[in-house]
């Protein structure tokens, strides 16, 4: 029997989780780079900072598949804010 | 040159124009919409140059992420060349850049990230329980849903599990991350 302590539905800000993948992976790996988009062609001085992540994650069959993507500081930022939470509460349970 | 070109009247409008074709990625923006509804009484021959005049210098600006300083004597450089800008065109470009300059700076991010994007994240905890042949054991897992994408393409979702152990690894590596963000962002 599972019991689900399901936080979003008291009190939290986040919207409450209903998966559009029903499949869940198990994360094997998390990779990650801090790089400096400097300039383009499109822009001489471009000067931003983001953060390239790589998450390695297994299926239920034990394929491994890479995911990448990018963020912008403040999108990293809330990501990290999001993880502490995470953590802060499965503490608890 | 058109006496309607030398005014600023429509310069505003006209910005506006080249910054949702240049920038935005608005579609349809094209020289004779530009000219017929800004310029009416202009010649298409007299208002390419115009236009490509004007396109020219806001693109020098936002390559260039200009700053308050350069952006003035930029502006007063191209008043005192031949076939520039007048000066009250000048207070235009400046207002407009003024007020566009933060978002036209993160289009240009945006068209210069090709990877994909976290669009959104959302999460729960559970609590499981296993009692069929065993001891109550709670193990709290977390469950995660990344969307990934970038726009104009459907966005994968990826659902993955931590328990409090990975959660912890995870945060671990999150904060090495914020290092380096701080060592960057220090002043040199």
């Amino acid at each position: 029997m599972v019991g689900a302590l399901n936080r979003a539905m008291e009190e939290s800000s986040e919207p409450q989780l209903d998966a559009k993948s029903k499949v869940t992976n198990q994360l094997i790996d998390f990779e990650w780079k801090l790089g400096m988009a400097v300039s383009s062609d499109s822009c001489r001085s471009l000067k931003y900072p983001y953060v390239a992540v790589m998450l390695k994650v297994a299926d239920h069959s034990g394929q491994v598949k890479n995911k990448s993507f990018e963020m912008t500081i403040p999108q990293f930022q809330n990501f990290y804010r999001q993880f502490k939470e995470i953590a802060a509460i499965i503490e608890t349970v | 040159m058109a006496a309607e070109l030398e005014g600023s009247k429509c310069l505003s409008g006209l910005l506006s124009g080249l910054a949702q074709d240049t920038f935005y990625g608005h579609p349809g923006i094209t020289e004779e919409l530009l000219r017929s509804q800004l310029y009416p009484e202009v010649s298409l021959e007299e208002f390419r140059p115009f236009l490509a005049k004007m396109k020219g210098i806001l693109k020098s600006i936002a390559s260039a992420d200009m700053d308050f300083n350069q952006l003035e004597a930029f502006l007063t450089a191209q008043t005192k060349k031949q076939g520039g800008i007048t000066s009250e065109q000048a207070a235009v470009i400046s207002k407009f850049w003024k007020s566009h300059k933060t978002k036209i700076r993160e289009s240009l991010m945006n068209q210069s990230c090709w990877d994909r994007g976290l669009r959104s994240l959302s999460w729960r905890v559970d609590g499981k329980s296993q009692s069929r042949h065993s001891a109550q054991i709670h193990t709290p897992v977390a469950i995660m849903e990344l969307e990934i994408g970038k726009s104009g393409q459907e966005s994968e979702f990826l659902c993955l599990e931590f328990d409090e152990v990975k959660v912890n690894q995870v945060l671990k590596k999150l904060s090495e991350v914020e290092e380096s963000i701080s060592t960057l962002m220090q002043p040199a």
